[in-house]
């Protein structure tokens, strides 16, 4: 379970995040929404450990985990999913799984998994990952972080630059992982598709928490698509 | 024609120096970002291992015992450096400490060579005699040194694409941040990465010492040519270091054919800042290939 | 807030902003007449010669902290340069007989003609490439020295005698202790001062952005250069007054280590600290000499070890970490929050009749990847034009080709009348085409006033809270903002804003979309903007293109497009599945 109270978070002097507190708990997915530069890859970046929080408490199965490096964070079952579906270019896709996994005998076993779920990385068990297309990187980065077996997964914006097609599978792929006993914390920016799959979403507006709730009621919330397309008294087709 | 040969013979065999020194950069290069500025003063350590282990008229045996020992106390002197140079890299707004504390253990290296062993050129005996070859005499340490460098190369080649390690370490070369969110043991593989490079450079100095200059002067043309050759070849690239090497070796070998030796390192200035000038990512480099 | 708020508005009178520096200054020349003048009052030959001797190593420190904290460029061969510079002065006055004040005219110039050439690479490389060709330069230098020495005597060195300079006139003080004070508390000056010029800024943003200052209209290249020719007047003329300080030269003197201990010198001291230079000679010159006084052969390891340490001790230099611990407690400026400024009239533009861009058939790939596919785009003159598709469609790569910084595969643009198709992006700039960044370029060793003034074309009037504040307590999208006020203040005729609003609350939305109208009616600006949040876009935009995979699927009114099939699915993509 993860629990984070009162995080605030920065770049240098540069404060992003203000008194942000949430909780995931296993099997459920949170989904965090907010326009761009609101502070949600800092979120995530912050409890990933790759910046040190000014103030504030994370919590991992009830162990504070705020200053400690994001490799050891790994260890504890933490695992970021950055944006930009990034693995490493250089490396086959067989390499990229293989590197994920915290032992051998996970590495043989979720191996397989991670392929019956995307049969094309199977076909292109081989092939560098510079050759796979963002969609096919993006669950290459997925199937990395499946074999480290994480109690918290933190995946930013799985949708970004990929195929619209292509975004479906990746969002069950994770809703089925979640129902297996992992909390999930997403940033999306497809939110129509991600709603649809969460159990509750939080709204971020300029680093601090606008709304939150469970996902359906948020649906039905216009105040989200106000807040997320910026303008409080316009929708864009009533302008036009 | 006798000329010719002895410049292309010298040239590769220099050349290998230059390129196992080239290698070693880019083993820390890679994973660290970090060029060690000592690189040259560490091969001259491991000459100055052979040396001292050596005995005056060695024998193939005291060699072959001798060897491996003194890569292994190169390495560990690195991994030693690699752990102090990482050190502020921790704390401080510049992320450029590493341009002094390596040049400050360079200096440091240079100069307890100059106070324990003097200002002169230290001779170490090879165990094998000279092989004729294409008509000339030459040192068996050459051939002993090209040898070196392609074994270096085969290593580190199975090394990066082969073992659990290795592909975490080239991973860390080709994106940082993924690397820490997946896991991977940053710190540790850059010190490691310090220490392979310490097994290289010690062991080239070591097999190489019959013909390299062992001095307390000598290590900063090494880094030099070293840098050269990586540069030519794409820094970061350890075909290109091996055949960047000889490259860089052959025109300063006939530059100090043509010219004298004091005008070796111009002629290598003049071939660097002609590669940068033509070509800066070099022969087979990255850089321009490298995401963005 | 509204006490912030800009009027970018030409002002009659120049408020300076006050010396931050000055009190560093003031010590910095205190602690060099001080130590020139105690061992010169005090009769000590050896420490007066010594202190001398640090006078001209401060000199050239002080250039390189110019060169390395400022300007960015990374020179291992400022020893070569003093050396080159005291060699030729040698070679006149002691091996043909001239003056020392002829020589001059020979060292001096050769210095500088050494140290500009390292310029030339710097165009092309940077950081340590440019390290390691400076350090071979270095490395060369003495070798040629010797093997040249047909002209140099070689290893056996120049003696020259300048008894005129050492010649004490009032109380062992000689015209040399007050030359050197002159050049060392000169080349402080120097430092001080061109921080605040334009050409001290522009070095800044040349090194922390190259594309900033592409996008303010001058050739990083060019700054880079000047600052290698700054340094290397002040190097050699300090290089030069060796010659009658010391008496002799050699090659021994000038090897790699002199170069190697002027950028430690820096580093150690603090890089980009005004007095840094002076500590780091100090410390790495003094401290193994004092210690090891009795062991010359040992001075060597002692500075090394010296360097070692203080960088693991003090990482941030001597006079970095102090003044760091200092102000640590200490909270930064108050000015409250950068407000949209509403400017004056005195920047409008002359209304241009037609297009402002055209652009026909733009293609541009990276690897494999169209990034833009045959693109058409026109801006009419005097309008605000909205560019919209997903992350990835090429929005951002069109906006680079317009500004000039990617060089298209095939394609012809126009801009504000003129071919800009292969123009360097600064010269594109200097057309009047104003451009912002996803990942705003803002720079925080500038106030906030000088990060608007040094696009300015007159001086303006800002708020007196922005002339001490840095903007690196600024929020991310103030700094959007930030680059705004820059833009608009820097009079531009053409505007590219790469997702200006990003961040934004709807209320500073509202106040954005009014600021693009009163650019646009009031000052005749034409505005090209690419902005995720649509509702904003439809609301301000008089055209709109949409992209999609480098491609334009869309392009007018938005009333005329807002029904077409491709922009309803980016609507309800974003919005409602």
């Amino acid at each position: 379970m993860l629990e984070v109270r009162s995080l605030h978070a920065g770049y240098g002097r540069v404060p992003v995040l203000r008194d942000v507190s949430l909780q995931i708990n296993p099997g459920e997915i949170l989904l965090v929404l907010g326009p761009n530069g609101a502070g949600k890859s800092t979120l995530l970046r912050t409890i990933a450990g790759f910046i040190a929080p000014s103030a504030g408490e994370i919590r991992l199965d009830g162990q504070s985990i705020a200053g400690r490096s994001p490799e050891s964070l790994v260890k504890r079952g933490l695992r970021l999913v950055l944006d930009g579906h990034r693995v490493f270019p250089e490396l086959t896709v067989a390499d990229n799984i293989r590197l994920g996994a915290r032992s051998k005998r996970d590495a043989a076993q979720l191996t397989d998994q991670v392929l019956d779920i995307f049969p094309i990385l199977r076909e292109k068990y081989r092939a560098h990952a510079r050759d796979l297309s963002g969609g096919q990187q993006q669950m290459l980065a997925l199937g990395q972080a499946f074999v480290s077996r994480p109690s918290v997964l933190m995946c930013d914006e799985p949708s970004l630059g990929i195929a619209q097609a292509l975004i479906p599978p990746i969002l069950n792929f994770l809703r089925n992982w979640a129902s297996n006993g992992t909390a999930v914390l997403i940033v999306e920016q497809q939110i129509g598709v991600a709603l649809a799959m969460a159990d509750r979403a939080m709204v971020l507006e300029r680093g601090q928490v606008a709304l939150a709730g469970t996902a359906a009621s948020l649906r039905l919330d216009r105040r989200v698509q106000e807040i997320y397309l910026g303008f409080g008294d316009t929708d864009p087709a009533n302008v036009a | 024609m006798d000329e010719l040969v002895i410049i292309l013979v010298r040239g590769v065999g220099v050349g290998a120096v230059f390129s196992l020194v080239a290698m070693s950069f880019n083993v820390v290069c890679n994973s660290s970002g970090i060029l060690n500025f000592a690189q040259g003063n560490l091969l001259v350590m491991g000459g100055l291992c052979a040396y001292l282990l050596l005995p005056g008229d060695p024998e193939p045996i005291h060699w072959l015992v001798s060897l491996p020992l003194s890569a292994l106390l190169v390495a560990a002197f690195l991994a030693l450096q690699g752990w102090i140079t990482l050190l502020p890299l921790r704390s401080s707004v510049e992320q450029h400490s590493w341009l002094i504390t390596t040049m400050a253990v360079s200096v440091m290296i240079g100069a307890v060579i100059l106070v324990w062993q003097g200002p002169f050129a230290l001779n170490v005996r090879s165990p094998f005699p000279n092989f004729p070859l294409f008509g000339t005499r030459t040192p068996m340490s050459y051939l002993l040194a090209v040898a070196c460098a392609v074994f270096w190369y085969v290593v580190l080649r199975w090394f990066h694409s082969r073992t659990q390690t290795g592909l975490a370490m080239s991973a860390l070369s080709q994106d940082l941040d993924a690397a820490r969110a997946a896991g991977i043991q940053v710190r540790r593989l850059q010190i490691l990465s310090f220490a392979i490079s310490g097994l290289i450079v010690g062991s080239s100095g070591f097999v190489a010492a019959p013909v390299i200059k062992i001095s307390a002067d000598s290590g900063i043309s090494y880094v030099l040519n070293g840098f050269i050759a990586a540069v030519v070849g794409g820094l970061g690239n350890n075909l290109g270091a091996l055949i960047g090497g000889p490259l860089v070796g052959v025109a300063a070998m006939f530059a100090a054919f043509r010219f004298g030796g004091q005008l070796q390192n111009a002629f290598s200035l003049a071939l660097l800042i002609a590669v940068l000038m033509l070509r800066p990512q070099g022969l087979f480099g990255r850089m321009a290939a490298r995401r963005v | 807030m509204s006490e912030a708020a800009a009027n970018l508005a030409p002002a009659g009178q120049v408020s300076r902003p006050p010396g931050i520096v000055d009190r560093e200054l003031c010590l910095g020349i205190a602690i060099i007449a001080i130590a020139i003048l105690i061992p010169s009052l005090a009769g000590s030959i050896y420490w007066t010669y010594t202190v001398l001797l640090l006078g001209l190593y401060v000199t050239v420190a002080v250039l390189q902290n110019m060169l390395l904290g400022d300007a960015g460029q990374v020179s291992f061969g400022q020893g070569a340069v003093f050396g080159v510079a005291a060699y030729t002065c040698g070679i006149m006055a002691g091996m043909h007989g001239y003056g020392f004040a002829t020589s001059l005219l020979f060292g001096i110039p050769a210095g500088i003609l050494v140290g500009s050439l390292f310029a030339l690479p710097a165009l092309r490389v940077q950081g340590y490439y440019l390290g390691f060709v400076t350090l071979s330069a270095a490395v060369v230098f003495p070798e040629l020295l010797v093997a040249f020495n047909d002209y140099t005597n070689g290893i056996n060195g120049i003696r020259v005698n300048v008894p005129a300079l050492n010649r004490p006139f009032f109380a062992g003080i000689t015209p040399l202790c007050v030359i050197v004070f002159l050049l060392a508390a000169g080349a402080l000056v120097l430092h001080a001062w061109l921080r605040r010029q334009r050409l001290g800024q522009r070095m800044v943003i040349a090194a922390a952005s190259p594309e900033a200052a592409m996008t303010l209209g001058f050739s990083p290249g060019h700054v880079r250069s000047a600052a290698f020719v700054i340094a290397a007047v002040g190097t050699a003329m300090a290089g030069a007054l060796y010659v009658p300080l010391v008496g002799f030269v050699s090659p021994s003197a000038f090897h790699v280590e002199l170069s190697i201990f002027f950028f430690f010198s820096v580093i150690v001291g603090g890089q980009g600290r005004l007095i840094g230079p002076i500590a780091g000679v100090a410390v790495l010159y003094l401290l193994p000499n004092a210690l090891l006084v009795d062991l010359v052969q040992y001075r060597l390891l002692g500075y090394g070890a010296v360097a070692l340490l203080i960088m693991l001790l003090f990482p941030d230099g001597i006079v970095g970490t102090i003044a760091k611990r200092l102000g640590a407690g200490r909270p930064g400026a108050e000015f409250g929050e950068l407000a949209l400024a509403m400017p004056n009239s005195a920047l409008a533009t002359a209304a241009r009749p037609g297009l402002a861009v055209d652009i026909a058939d733009a293609r541009k790939t990276y690897g494999k990847l169209a990034a833009l596919d045959g693109v058409n785009l026109q801006v009419r003159a005097g309008s605000i034009h909205g560019l919209v598709g997903p992350n990835g469609s090429g929005k951002t790569t069109l906006l680079n080709a317009i500004s000039g910084f990617i060089a298209l595969d095939s394609g012809r643009i126009a801009a504000l009348g003129r071919d800009t198709t292969s123009q360097a992006a600064w010269r594109t700039a200097r057309l009047g085409i104003g451009r912002t960044f996803q990942t705003p370029r803002v720079f925080d060793a500038l106030s906030i006033r000088e990060n608007i003034e040094v696009a300015a074309a007159g001086p303006l009037q800002l708020p007196e809270a922005w002339t001490a504040a840095k903007p690196d307590q600024l929020p991310h999208a103030q700094r959007r903002l930030l680059e705004v006020l820059r833009v608009v203040a820097s009079n531009a005729e053409l505007l590219l804003l790469d997702e200006p609003a990003a961040g934004l609350s709807p209320a500073e939305r509202r106040d954005f979309a009014q600021l693009l109208r009163t650019l646009r009616d009031r000052l005749g600006k034409t505005i090209v903007f690419v902005e995720h949040d649509l509702a904003l876009v439809w609301r301000v935009a008089d055209q709109i293109t949409v992209l999609d995979a480098g491609r334009v699927i869309a392009d007018g009114k938005p009333a005329d497009i807002v029904a077409e099939k491709h922009v309803r699915a980016l609507f309800t993509g974003a919005a409602d599945a």
